[in-house]
């Protein structure tokens, strides 16, 4: 007991400690030095001292700050972000869209940067322009200032573009052709597997439940990738029309056509627990990748091929060209947010402004020092130091289209973009991503959509890997469990505020 | 040696048996994981593991020692805090463990029910981490990555156990007779026959930090502090993030074979456990062989 | 109870009348404490509400809702429709600290009425004991509301909130009685030749001081940390932050009711318990057998074999599962069909799987754990074997009756020890093994794993999490409380604490 009435006066004494942490938020002054802690991804470069002391040379002159950048390193790193933001250990951070940046920002985590970049980073805010910025607009406020370097990431099929060629089979830019290729394959080369896929993770697990579905994208223009979440859908030129796809027949059809597929031995019949190799596409393993693919995961493709298989070659079909339904990455994708309860916030933003709108001042941070640890040869970016190399810093969300230096691959990539930019111009609205820049508010009805994700988890990824006898049985125990958790609920809450959301921004 | 009673021969033959069967099914996985970090990457993927490499190759380990300064301070950062954490740790262990034992103590169930109380209640990761990153101010330091560890309240009991087992209440009693005070009588009686249990917590507290990568994770700010265990995650774990987001494709990532890297992993952190392991084993390992006394 | 009459007689009367009249004033304190404590007493007013709500900006549909004065038990529910995290915490203390109160209060009470109304002797040390500690707690509660008064006035810059009278006859009341009855636990105390903390402080300093660090240790590592129970009520945000977040009452545990929560318990209690009883018993028949391997060298070699799995990490142990269990190429499938037989479909077959993961999970823990009996056979002395042996007794007879009673302490500590986790899992065992193979969940789901599936669909789930974690925690406190507590009853010295 003595111990008790102890722990609970020391327990108080901390609760005290740990209420003054929040609050602590004041004027800046730019006679007392700031020193800030820009939280990253990934790990540190070797030479992350030497640049680091270079740049602070600069803002120390500047702004009578220093940074230090600080690397979650990839161990648990959302539960690492989660953690700098809630202790409050950062001032500037990395945001991007995969990190619940929208759900952060709803929450508090950052701070609103309208006033801020008004004051203190005006060419920041001119550069980027209002249309950019509004994308990173939660709630009507701005949280973050995104990357300024468009990019497109479409979903695609990555596959062996040079067996294609020596059994002459379709190009896989339809259901029916990617099954041609895939069974031509398989019966010309009985022992080569054709796809690893397994279930999906957490991150998508609202849409899909077993990721080689993700190749159902090719025959249906939808808004998002794989549609909207809970089984909904609805149509890029129509976004606010939505519509049932668990429910309807085209659903039995596709699962139908999974099952088919399974049955052709495309997958393992234990892919529901596979590991799910990222080295299998590049060692041979898998003849093809439907899920999770962007162009730039391609090009890495193609090069690892040029370099340890010159005969194989590696193509790519994104799906938004069949259907018409393309558009750039999303603003949030990368981006840069001021945390609430930095002291700092006048200096946070004069230094983001200096560090996106100074060229100087930007190389230094993405490449390092120039003559040491880089050079640009032709205008092409050359490494001539593996102790800071290109983009160290893991600094994506200070890309800034006037001064990044291109890489070599970057010319390919580069072709690919134009190819989809000017398939995204033809679109109803060009060049905008539309669901990407939308947030869904699920606190009302957070039990049902639990509940709804672990029944997709039970039901729907069996069903989606065609690992079922019969597939209208399977269905229909499907929607009976889904219905049971309370889907309706869930459905009714989303397509209300998707629907006030492509209401406010004209998507109709 | 007495020839042995007849009835014991079943005994001998079903102890051999299931000891032999234990410890092959123990060490099959081992030798697999021995030999697949020996094999070529690729020859894993498509072949699966087998029993011995078909063709050697070190390109593993290669991998792994390719900075050898790296990994040389992680060893040397994992046998500090191994060497903090099991010290210190026995240490306080053993002394609260003598404490909760003396039945002379009022207050030894109270003690005990507030250690074991937070093996049961706990306030989750933030409030803990925010302990030691904010009111502490921990972070970045090598204290944050010893100190969490230094107690588990399984240890203590553990010792606890050892020490009632092992030092008979007369033996204390009578000495508290003679006039020994507390201090005498655990640093005389009590500590000389806690052998077997000191080489026990001593062997799990050393084994918990030696595997430790958590804390490294947590609360380092640089790779100086980084333990072994994370060293390597991080080497695994960064080649895999970055194939899966394809955000920086010139970086040299995709070289990592990491199929093979994760299984020399085991082997690079084992290793050195295993050559340290028969001298604390001789604790618990006796070396009279019980049922076979008299010549 | 242990007094006899004669000397209960002696005492009572060596204590003399006006002592009497000393343990009726304080039966008068006990009993209005205990009675202020009951929620019909306003121990928080509101006072200028008009002003206060609008202080707090709430709209007029919330005010409705909100009544003139609070007991220390109601208090939440005013922060709660209030929205007014500020305040939550201290009352989410307060409210605890008035229920650990009325809790002691009332088990003194029971105390006194199975001690046969004893006044006097250690029956009424022991009714003394409780008594002190829930009226300290009462007066606890009591100031705590003043302060609660004071800070809430102070945050909102306007009196609003005042505390009832109450407060004030608990302060009276509590502080009265707990100074009557440490006077009447010193007398007692001096006739029972019991002594107190400070004595016991005297006397054993040095083991005191023995405790030092283990009570920094634990209080940095475990129990400042534990405020942190208190987010299993609040729904988080950074603008509030961690201890001003809304409080939402039971709002958190809800996913856990509307789960299939039989199911889950089921299926954690039933793997725990195999893995705890099969667990010890294999690691004490292997080290039984083990000590008895004549070959000095083979012994040893065979512990260390069996020591390995131990280094195994789970991740890789996913990937040598997947590669034996395979349906395609699988070995154990291979030579399924060498021997001319039917592939085995296990990763749709959930039937396999319980199977499966214990045997790992044995595999895995038999060395480890065995270590622990091993040192306890290595410490017992080999003169009760010798004596044996002249006695006659075979090597049946000598486990049977010699090492096997000796290992009984330690395997009763950690069965128990075990217990309190009995709603824990072993979650990497189970998560690297099956992953997010749903056709395997009727199986393999366990508590630990379903909270994870769900809280990282919903980043930001602290609550969700932590309340998770409380309803695990609770259901091993309230096990291991009664286990203990029989167990004490039989036999002290295998009790846990």
């Amino acid at each position: 007991m003595k111990h008790l009435k102890r722990t609970l006066c020391i327990a108080l004494a901390l609760i005290l400690c740990l209420a003054v942490l929040p609050s602590a938020m004041a004027a800046d002054d730019l006679s007392e030095e700031a020193n800030l802690v820009f939280y990253v991804m990934g790990d540190a470069p070797q030479d992350e001292t030497v640049v680091e002391d270079a740049i602070n040379a600069v803002l120390k002159e500047k702004f009578n700050a220093t940074v230090d950048f600080q690397f979650s390193t990839w161990t648990d790193f959302s539960q690492k972000y989660n953690n700098q933001l809630t202790s409050g250990g950062a001032d500037l951070i990395y945001i991007a869209n995969w990190l619940n940046y929208g759900l952060l920002a709803r929450a508090g985590a950052f701070l609103e940067l309208d006033d801020l970049l008004n004051e203190y980073a005006p060419e920041l805010r001119a550069l980027a322009g209002e249309e950019m910025l509004n994308m990173c607009r939660v709630e009507g406020e701005l949280y973050a200032v995104p990357a300024l370097w468009p990019e497109y990431v479409p979903l695609g099929i990555k596959y062996r573009e040079d067996l294609r060629a020596k059994y002459d089979l379709p190009y896989p830019d339809s259901l029916e052709n990617i099954e041609a290729y895939f069974a031509g394959v398989k019966e010309k080369e009985p022992e080569q597997p054709i796809l690893r896929c397994t279930t999906s993770e957490s991150a998508s697990s609202l849409f899909v439940a077993f990721d080689a579905a993700t190749v159902l994208n090719i025959k249906y223009p939808w808004v998002g990738n794989n549609g909207l979440p809970y089984g909904l859908a609805s149509n890029y030129d129509t976004p606010d029309q939505v519509y049932d796809y668990w429910f309807s027949d085209d659903f039995v059809d596709d699962m139908k056509l999974m099952k088919k597929w399974a049955d052709m031995g495309f997958w393992s019949k234990s892919a529901l627990s596979d590991t799910n190799d990222s080295e299998a596409y590049d060692n041979g393993l898998c003849i093809a990748e439907v899920a999770g693919m962007n162009p730039n995961k391609q090009i890495a493709s193609a090069n690892n091929f040029a370099k340890e298989h010159p005969d194989w070659e590696s193509a790519y079909i994104t799906y938004g060209e069949v259907t018409g339904v393309l558009y750039p990455g999303h603003a949030t994708q990368n981006g840069t947010a001021i945390v609430r309860g930095t002291k700092y916030p006048e200096r946070c933003a004069m230094i983001l402004n200096y560090m996106m709108t100074n060229e100087e001042m930007n190389d230094l941070v993405q490449y390092g020092i120039k003559g040491v640890h880089y050079d640009v040869v032709d205008g092409i970016y050359k490494e001539l130091s593996e102790n800071f190399r290109y983009e160290n810093f893991n600094t994506w969300n200070l890309r800034v289209n006037d001064y990044k230096l291109p890489q070599e691959s970057d010319v390919a990539l580069q072709a690919m973009f134009d190819k989809y930019n000017e398939i995204a111009q033809k679109s109803k609205f060009p060049n905008v991503n539309i669901y990407g820049g939308f947030t869904e508010d699920y606190t009302d009805y957070e039990f049902e959509r639990t509940a709804v994700s672990n029944v997709m988890r039970q039901y729907l990824a069996p069903l989606q890997a065609g690992l079922v006898d019969d597939v209208d049985a399977a269905v229909a125990e499907f929607r009976q469990k889904v219905t049971d958790a309370g889907l309706q609920t869930v459905r009714e809450g989303f397509t209300e505020q998707w629907i006030a959301y492509c209401e406010e921004y004209g998507y109709q | 040696m007495k020839i042995r009673d007849r009835s014991t021969i079943p005994f001998h033959i079903i102890k051999g048996v299931l000891l032999t069967f234990l410890s092959i099914v123990c060490v099959l996985p081992f030798i697999v994981i021995v030999s697949g970090s020996l094999t070529d990457n690729l020859i894993i993927l498509k072949e699966g593991f087998s029993l011995f490499p078909r063709e050697v190759t070190l390109s593993a380990y290669r991998t792994i020692f390719r900075s050898p300064d790296g990994i040389i301070q992680a060893y040397k950062m994992n046998f500090y805090y191994t060497f903090m954490g099991t010290a210190l740790g026995l240490l306080i262990i053993t002394l609260t463990a003598y404490v909760i034992s003396r039945k002379d103590f009022k207050y030894r169930n109270h003690v005990a029910f507030l250690i074991y109380f937070t093996t049961i209640f706990g306030g989750g990761l933030i409030p803990w981490y925010m302990m030691y990153a904010n009111v502490l101010n921990l972070r970045g330091t090598t204290l944050a990555i010893w100190f969490p560890a230094l107690m588990t309240p399984f240890l203590v009991i553990l010792m606890r156990t050892f020490i009632t087992g092992s030092v008979p209440d007369a033996v204390v009693e009578s000495a508290k007779i003679d006039g020994a005070g507390h201090w005498i009588i655990f640093w005389r009686i009590v500590l000389p026959v806690l052998g077997p249990g000191l080489a026990t917590v001593g062997l799990f507290q050393a084994l918990g930090y030696w595997n430790d990568w958590y804390r490294s994770s947590m609360f380092s700010t640089s790779s100086e502090t980084w333990s072994l265990q994370f060293y390597l995650y991080d080497m695994v774990n960064s080649t895999m993030a970055m194939r899966q987001m394809a955000q920086n494709v010139s970086l040299n990532t995709t070289d990592l074979p990491t199929q093979t890297v994760k299984l020399a992993m085991a082997v690079v952190a084992t290793g050195p456990v295993l050559l340290f392991y028969p001298f604390v084993q001789r604790y618990f390992v006796s070396g009279i062989t019980i049922g076979a006394v008299k010549g | 109870m242990t007094a006899s009459a004669e000397q209960r007689r002696l005492i009572t009367e060596k204590a003399g009348p006006e002592k009497r009249s000393v343990f009726w004033v304080l039966l008068l304190c006990a009993a209005a404490a205990a009675a202020l404590l009951l929620p019909v007493f306003p121990w928080i007013r509101i006072c200028g509400a008009d002003a206060l709500y609008e202080t707090m900006k709430l709209g007029a549909s919330v005010v409705k809702k909100l009544q003139d004065s609070y007991s220390v038990f109601s208090f939440l529910s005013f922060v709660q429709i209030s929205k007014q995290g500020v305040l939550g915490f201290w009352a989410f203390l307060l409210l605890l600290v008035a229920a650990a109160a009325a809790f002691l209060l009332l088990f003194s009470a029971a105390v006194f009425l199975r001690n046969g109304r004893a006044t006097a002797g250690r029956p009424m040390l022991q009714t003394c004991a409780f008594l002190q500690k829930g009226l300290f707690l009462a007066f606890a509660a009591a100031a705590g509301t003043a302060g609660l008064c004071l800070y809430a006035n102070r945050h909102y810059g306007i009196t609003g909130f005042v505390p009832g009278f109450a407060v004030y006859g608990m302060l009276a009341a509590s502080a009265c009685g707990y100074l009557l009855s440490k006077r009447i636990e010193k007398r007692e105390r001096k006739l029972c030749r019991e002594h107190g903390f400070l004595e016991e402080f005297r006397r054993n300093w040095i083991l005191f001081l023995f405790l030092v660090p283990c009570f920094v240790f634990f209080l940095i590592n475990n129990y400042l940390p534990m405020t942190g129970i208190y987010f299993a009520f609040t729904q988080f945000n950074f603008r509030d932050h961690l201890f001003a977040s809304p409080f939402v009452g039971f709002k958190n545990f809800e996913f856990l009711v509307r789960s299939e929560i039989l199911h889950l318990t089921q299926n954690t209690i039933l793997y725990n318990v195999v893995f705890i009883v099969v667990g010890n018993v294999l690691q004490i028949l292997f080290a039984i057998l083990i000590s008895h391997v004549t070959r000095k060298r083979l012994r040893k070699l065979s512990q260390t074999m069996i020591f390995m799995p131990y280094f195994v990490s789970y991740v890789i142990l996913r990937v040598l599962v997947f590669n034996m269990f395979e349906y395609e190429v699988g070995l154990v499938n291979n030579f399924v069909v060498s021997l001319g037989m039917e592939r085995i479909d296990f990763y749709n077959s959930p039937s396999y799987w319980p199977w499966l993961i214990t045997m790992f999970y044995l595999w895995k823990n038999i060395g480890y754990g065995m270590v622990v009996y091993l040192a306890t056979i290595t410490g017992i002395s080999t003169e009760y074997y010798e004596a044996a042996q002249i006695d006659g007794a075979n090597i049946y007879q000598q486990i049977r009756y010699i090492t096997v009673p000796l290992l009984k302490p330690t395997f009763i500590i950690l069965l128990l020890y075990a217990l309190g986790g009995i709603m824990k899992g072993q979650f990497e065992l189970f998560y690297q093994l099956v992953g997010n193979n749903g056709t395997l969940f009727n199986a393999t789901d366990i508590f630990d794993t379903y909270v994870y599936r769900i809280t990282t669909t919903q980043p930001l789930s602290m609550g969700m999490g932590t309340a998770a974690g409380l309803f695990q925690s609770l259901f091993g406190f309230i096990v291991i409380f009664v286990t203990n507590l029989c167990i004490k009853r039989r036999n002290p010295e295998y009790a846990l604490f």
